[in-house]
């Protein structure tokens, strides 16, 4: 019997038979899990010949085999063989068959996640609210009644249960796990196995959770039940087991990352926090928010970076305007010049700020600079070096996701601090907020589909003109500007002290820039400290300052560092606590150089517990290829002799002590004091060195520390 | 942040590093002169990048010179408010 039901689409994947399963989500409250007809068509380009040859290699009558033309990025025609699966399963399975024996052939729209291209073909995104009909069996039609561009999307009233161990199982097995089910927590003790798992599988038909959020449930939980007891099926699709992708390390943003292994549900969603990079900023408001735009299912929106969400919707941008999506990326670098490269071959503008304390500073930041400037300038691989051209493929990408974002900030400004939306709108923004901070990165990305490096050295030219343009404006109006970095301003001007004093600066960059620009805040007081090689260079990124609403901005001192102890970071943070307490830090830099010395000497009792003088530190590269090891090796050393499997870019916990380090707790008498004291001082130094008074003559004269020998000591006449 | 061409910031350290011969012969004195003269080059750097010149350490003299023009005006400063306080006059003045 046919029934027509209106609530979300949740997820979308491929059961072993290659079929497409929709998990959907009735406003009733029911659970669906629907196979649906969903054939898939990719492409073939190359020679004649050879594509007779693939013609003829597909032998599979469910293939629909065609010749197609079709247009790729740059609008070059192309005359394709188009090959359509009547599953996801069997284009998969095809693709890979005809990649491996067809190497030479370049294939499009082949590897396009299940979420994008359903999202692209039906309209209805993920997460998104529709209204479908079902004989009970399969879904037989969906159709959209959301964007995912609402402001404000339907929220599907998902269970979540939470799952925590007791401890780190890497160093120690768990002994018990605490499970919270809405308001009800339940402590499952580890062993007996056989008590446990009757608990757990009867918790988890009991309450029946959409979200599984888990601490380690990558790494250990759900292998740990797959060897334990491997007829035990957490996904609420019977005839899915647990997918698990292997852990890995790579390089990516400039650092080595480890992803650990991952383990996947069906039916139900699985995010290990421990796992999820951007988890512990976005939460699962944000990630549900990405996977809503992206197209990316919530499992891989919470794993992977925000690039692939950049890449999911430019693939969706591209399938919905029957743009080809190469496999792998086609257009090389164009040769250029020596002088090409100075000239166009540089970042973003970054200042060299005036060291010392200022007062009454505001800092001016434009609203998500780099997208706005690939929307309004048309900037796009396709579009370069062409004034009239239509809007091009990622600023269409981006320009929904701008608007969102803008519109979203702009919601929150009329919103009270305490309005319980507050958390959940910023959750969501940040996340946006993520895909358009990589959304310019990628169009330099070696690797990315629609990237091509004069487009982004474009956006960087444009960006250093326009606060270069910005600096002329404020100096203009008779301000002076302290520093400049990449995307915002710190200006300063005697009379302005309060914020409305600089409206019409903000006003000013706006009509000249055309970007939305916002005032971050007014600084009481602003320190851009020197650097530590010479008192007379500055740093751009290191800075610290007290707001007039009372907030603490840093950036660049030891408390931001993830390897920083606890100890050192709460230190710190007091003194520049303690230094905000008034409009002149000056008067409190006596107070703050004595709680120092009282730290200090706290430390030197042994009166703090061990726990806060944990360092972490990453791993940079396998441990036994260092020559001389560093703090991260020796601990990954002492852990792999544990038995524990390092790999690199795995964040590692060790203390200082007497012998070198250790990876266990040592006895307080153990550890390394000494160290641990210059790690304080080095960190109070970097907020207090700036307010010991200067050398009279000397530092004015930027003579540092110079001084004329007694002979040559000009004469007074 | 270029990816072929090297930054200022690395133009600077790195030649930095090649006069570090030059920089251990000087006497102590200058060697403190010399470590300032290279600091007031890091002030200006956006300026040095911002002149997309072959030869940066070229511009980066300029940025040195005009460091020390600044020095020159501040103490021509500094010395007229002094002969003002002492009710002296400056010859230029006559």
């Amino acid at each position: 019997m046919r029934a027509e039901i209106l609530g979300w689409l949740l997820d979308v994947y491929t059961r072993p038979s290659g079929e497409l399963v929709c998990w959907l989500l009735g406003k009733d409250g029911q659970r669906w899990l629907l196979p649906m007809d969903f054939p898939v068509t990719f492409y073939a380009g190359g020679r004649p010949e050879h594509l007779r040859q693939a013609w003829r290699a597909v032998t599979d009558s469910s293939v629909q085999k065609a010749r197609a033309v079709r247009a790729d990025l740059f609008g070059r025609e192309q005359i394709l063989l188009s090959l359509t699966a009547p599953t996801p399963g069997q284009a998969g399975a095809l693709y890979h068959q005809l990649s491996t024996t067809f190497p030479h052939l370049d294939y499009y729209d082949a590897d396009v996640p299940l979420g994008v291209r359903f999202m692209a073909y039906t309209g209805v995104p993920l997460l998104g609210y529709c209204r479908f009909q079902t004989d009970g069996q399969s879904l037989i039609s969906l159709e959209p009644l959301e964007s995912p561009w609402e402001l404000v999307p339907s929220q599907p009233p998902l269970r979540v249960m939470e799952l925590t161990c007791s401890s780190d199982p890497a160093l120690k097995l768990p002994s018990t796990l605490m499970l919270h089910c809405g308001t009800w927590v339940y402590h499952l003790a580890l062993q007996p196995l056989r008590a446990f798992l009757a608990n757990f599988q009867a918790i988890l038909q009991r309450y029946d959770p959409d979200v599984i959020l888990t601490d380690y449930g990558d790494a250990w939980f759900f292998a740990f039940l797959r060897e334990s007891a491997p007829h035990f099926n957490p996904n609420r699709d019977p005839i899915m087991p647990v997918a698990f992708q292997r852990e890995r390390s790579l390089f990516a943003y400039g650092q080595v990352l480890y992803r650990a292994r991952q383990a996947h549900l069906f039916g139900r969603w699985h995010i290990d926090r421990c796992n999820a990079a951007l988890f512990g900023e976005i939460g699962l408001e944000g990630v549900l928010e990405l996977a809503r735009v992206t197209g990316l299912g919530v499992q891989e929106a919470a794993r992977k970076s925000p690039g692939a969400g950049i890449t999911a919707m430019q693939m969706h941008t591209a399938l919905r305007d029957r743009v080809l999506i190469p496999v792998a990326k086609a257009q090389a670098e164009t040769p250029r010049t020596l002088n090409d490269l100075i000239q166009h071959d540089r970042g973003g503008l970054i200042y060299q700020p005036l060291i010392g304390v200022h007062k009454y500073v505001a800092e001016i930041d434009f609203t998500s600079m780099y997208p706005y400037i690939m929307v309004n300038h048309n900037i796009s691989p396709e579009t370069l070096g062409y004034h009239d051209a239509t809007s091009g493929l990622v600023p269409r990408t981006l320009r929904p996701l701008l608007e969102k974002r803008t519109a979203l900030k702009r919601f929150l400004c009329t919103l009270d601090r305490r309005d319980c939306r507050v958390p959940l709108l910023q959750a969501r923004q940040k996340a946006l907020k993520w895909l358009l901070v990589v959304c310019f990165g990628y169009l330099g990305y070696k690797n990315a589909r629609f990237g091509r490096v004069e487009s982004h050295e474009a956006v960087t030219g444009i960006s250093r003109e326009l606060l270069l343009q910005s600096k002329e404006v404020a100096e203009e109006l008779g301000f002076t500007v302290l520093h400049m970095y990449v995307d915002s301003l710190f200006v300063w001007h005697a009379k302005s002290t309060r914020e409305e004093d600089f409206t019409p600066l903000l006003l000013a960059i706006e009509r000249q820039t055309g970007i939305p620009v916002t005032l971050e805040g007014v600084y009481q007081w602003l320190v851009f400290p020197p650097a530590r090689r010479h008192p007379s260079i500055p740093v751009p990124n290191r800075y610290f300052g007290a707001f007039n609403d009372g907030r603490v901005k840093v950036r660049g001192l030891a408390l931001r560092r993830h390897d920083t102890p606890r100890f050192v970071a709460e230190t710190q943070w007091h003194l520049l606590s303690l230094l905000a307490q008034s409009e002149n830090p000056e008067e409190h830099a006596e107070a703050a150089r004595a709680f120092a010395k009282a730290q200090l000497s706290r430390l030197a009792r042994r009166d703090v517990p061990a726990e806060d003088l944990k360092v972490a530190v990453k791993l940079r590269q396998r441990p036994e290829i260092c020559l001389r090891p560093g703090p991260a090796a020796q601990a990954a050393r002492q852990l792999h002799e544990r038995g524990v499997t390092i790999r690199p870019g795995m964040r590692l916990f060790f203390w200082f002590t007497r012998q070198g380090i250790s990876v266990t707790q040592p006895p307080p008498e153990a550890l390394d004091l000494e160290r641990y004291a210059r790690l304080v001082q080095r960190a109070v130094d970097e907020v207090l060195e700036v307010f010991k008074p200067p050398p009279p003559l000397s530092l004015q004269l930027r003579l540092d520390s110079f001084a004329f020998p007694a002979c040559t000591c000009p004469q007074r006449p | 942040m270029g990816r072929t061409v090297a930054t200022i910031t690395q133009h600077l350290n790195e030649t930095e590093a090649m006069l570090q011969r030059f920089r251990r012969t000087l006497r102590r004195q200058d060697q403190v002169l010399f470590d300032g003269l290279m600091a007031s080059a890091h002030a200006h750097i956006a300026a040095i990048s911002e002149a997309q010149a072959l030869l940066p350490f070229e511009v980066a003299l300029l940025a040195m010179l005009l460091e020390q023009h600044r020095q020159i005006a501040h103490l021509n400063q500094r010395v007229a408010d002094l002969e003002q306080s002492f009710g002296m006059f400056h010859p230029d003045a006559r």
